[in-house]
C-alpha cells in the first residue's frame, strides 16, 4: 500500500513541474521534453533548440501552494560552456513570460506574469554539482524566489548506452515559505534519450520527481 | 534545529561518498593509463577507433575511419547529440561516441569524404568542440 501511494504521488507529480534541470538546451534542431515537480510546483517544459545556444518552447506551471497556473514561453540561452577532457560546466540564462491563471477554485482574475533566472552546472562522469536561481512575478498571484544547489556522484561510470545512477542532494532555499530550506536527497537514473529523477523532500515531506526526453 | 541536523547529516555523508569516489576515479584512471597500451588506445596519439558491429560492417565496406577526441562528453545526452547530428550526413556509414575514451568513432561511406573543419562545425551544432582527428591508420592504432 506504501509502495503504491508513493508510485501514484511521483505520477501525480510528474503531471503537474519548476525550473528547468539536466541540459535545458539540446543539440541543433533538437526536441526536448521536460517534467519537473518539486514542493511547491509542478511544470511540464517541452522546448525546441534552433541553435546549439539557445532553446525555446511552451511551459505550463501549476503552483501548488498558491494555487494558480502559468502558461508561458520560456526562452533559454546556453551564455557559456567550458570543455575539458573530462569535465563540461555551463551557464544559462532562462526566461518566461505569459498569463498566471487561478487554479482550484482561486478567484483571481488572470494576469500577464514573468521570470527569469540562472542555472550553473558543473559535470564529470562521476561527479556533479549545480545551482539554480529564478525569480517569478506574477501580480496578484504573487512574487516568488528559490534558489537551489546540488550535488552529486555517480558510484559507477557507465559507457555509452549504459543505465547510468546518481546520487545527489539538493539544497533549495525559498525565502517566502515557512520552511524556508529544505534538503532533498534523490536518485538520477539515465539511460539513452530518457533521464529521470526521484527524490524526497525531508523537510517537508514531499516527493520530488523530474525527467527528460530527449529526442 | 530539526532540518539543521538533517541538513548536516546528509552533507557529511554526501562529502565522504564524494571524497571516496574522487579516490577511486584517481584509481581507474591509473589502471586506464596501464591498461591503454593493449586496450585500443595509442600510447600516445590518443584513442583508437572502438569497434562496434556496425563499425566493422562499415569498414568492411571499405569506408575512411575517423577517430576524434571531443571535449565535454561526460553523458549520454552528449553522445545522443552526436549521432543525432552526425548520422544525418550521408557521409557517415556508422558512428559511435565511446563515453570511456572520450571519442567520436566514424566510419564514412565508401568513396566519401568529410574534412577536419566539416567534423568540427558539426560538433558544434551539436555543442561540443573536437580537439584533435586523426584518420586511417592512425584512427585504427596500426601507424608506424
Amino acid at each position: 500500500m506504501t509502495a503504491m501511494r508513493t508510485a501514484l504521488l511521483l505520477t501525480l507529480g510528474c503531471l503537474i513541474s519548476i525550473v528547468t534541470l539536466a541540459r535545458p538546451v539540446s543539440y541543433t534542431g533538437g526536441w526536448t521534453v521536460i517534467g519537473e515537480s518539486d514542493r511547491q510546483s509542478s511544470a511540464v517544459l517541452v522546448h525546441h533548440t534552433p541553435a546549439h545556444q539557445w532553446s525555446a518552447g511552451p511551459r505550463i506551471e501549476v503552483n501548488r501552494d498558491d494555487d494558480f497556473a502559468l502558461y508561458s514561453v520560456q526562452p533559454t540561452w546556453l551564455a557559456k560552456r567550458w570543455f575539458g577532457a573530462d569535465y563540461q560546466g555551463n551557464l544559462y540564462f532562462f526566461g518566461g513570460a505569459g498569463i498566471a491563471s487561478g487554479t482550484n477554485g482561486n478567484p483571481l482574475d488572470d494576469r500577464i506574469a514573468g521570470y527569469g533566472g540562472v542555472m550553473a552546472d558543473w559535470e564529470t562522469r562521476s561527479r556533479f554539482a549545480s545551482y539554480r536561481a529564478r525569480y517569478l512575478g506574477a501580480s496578484h498571484f504573487g512574487e516568488q524566489f528559490m534558489q537551489a544547489a546540488r550535488v552529486g556522484f555517480a558510484p559507477y561510470e557507465g559507457d555509452t548506452g549504459d543505465l547510468h545512477t546518481w546520487l545527489m542532494l539538493e539544497i533549495d532555499h525559498r525565502p517566502s515559505d515557512s520552511d524556508s530550506v529544505s534538503a532533498t536527497p534523490l536518485v538520477r537514473f539515465f539511460k539513452g534519450p530518457l533521464l529521470v529523477e526521484a527524490g524526497y523532500n525531508l523537510t517537508v515531506n514531499q516527493p520530488l520527481f523530474n525527467f527528460t526526453y530527449r529526442f | 534545529m530539526n532540518l539543521l541536523i538533517k541538513t548536516i547529516v546528509m552533507t557529511t555523508a554526501l562529502c565522504s561518498c564524494l571524497l571516496s569516489t574522487a579516490q577511486e576515479h584517481h584509481d581507474h584512471e591509473e589502471a586506464n593509463s596501464s591498461y591503454a597500451s593493449h586496450s585500443g588506445h595509442g600510447a600516445s596519439d590518443g584513442p583508437v577507433l572502438t569497434r562496434t558491429e556496425d563499425i566493422e560492417s562499415a569498414l568492411a565496406d571499405g569506408g575512411e575511419p575517423i577517430v576524434a577526441d571531443v571535449l565535454g562528453v561526460v553523458c549520454d545526452f552528449c553522445a545522443l547529440a552526436m549521432n543525432k547530428i552526425f548520422s544525418k550526413r550521408e557521409e557517415v556509414a556508422a558512428i559511435y561516441v565511446d563515453l570511456d575514451t572520450k571519442a567520436l568513432n566514424l566510419v564514412l561511406a565508401p568513396g566519401a569524404s568529410m574534412s577536419d573543419q566539416t567534423i568540427a562545425d558539426l560538433a558544434v551544432e551539436a555543442g561540443y568542440r573536437i580537439a584533435e582527428v586523426r584518420r586511417g591508420d592512425a584512427a585504427l592504432g596500426s601507424a608506424s
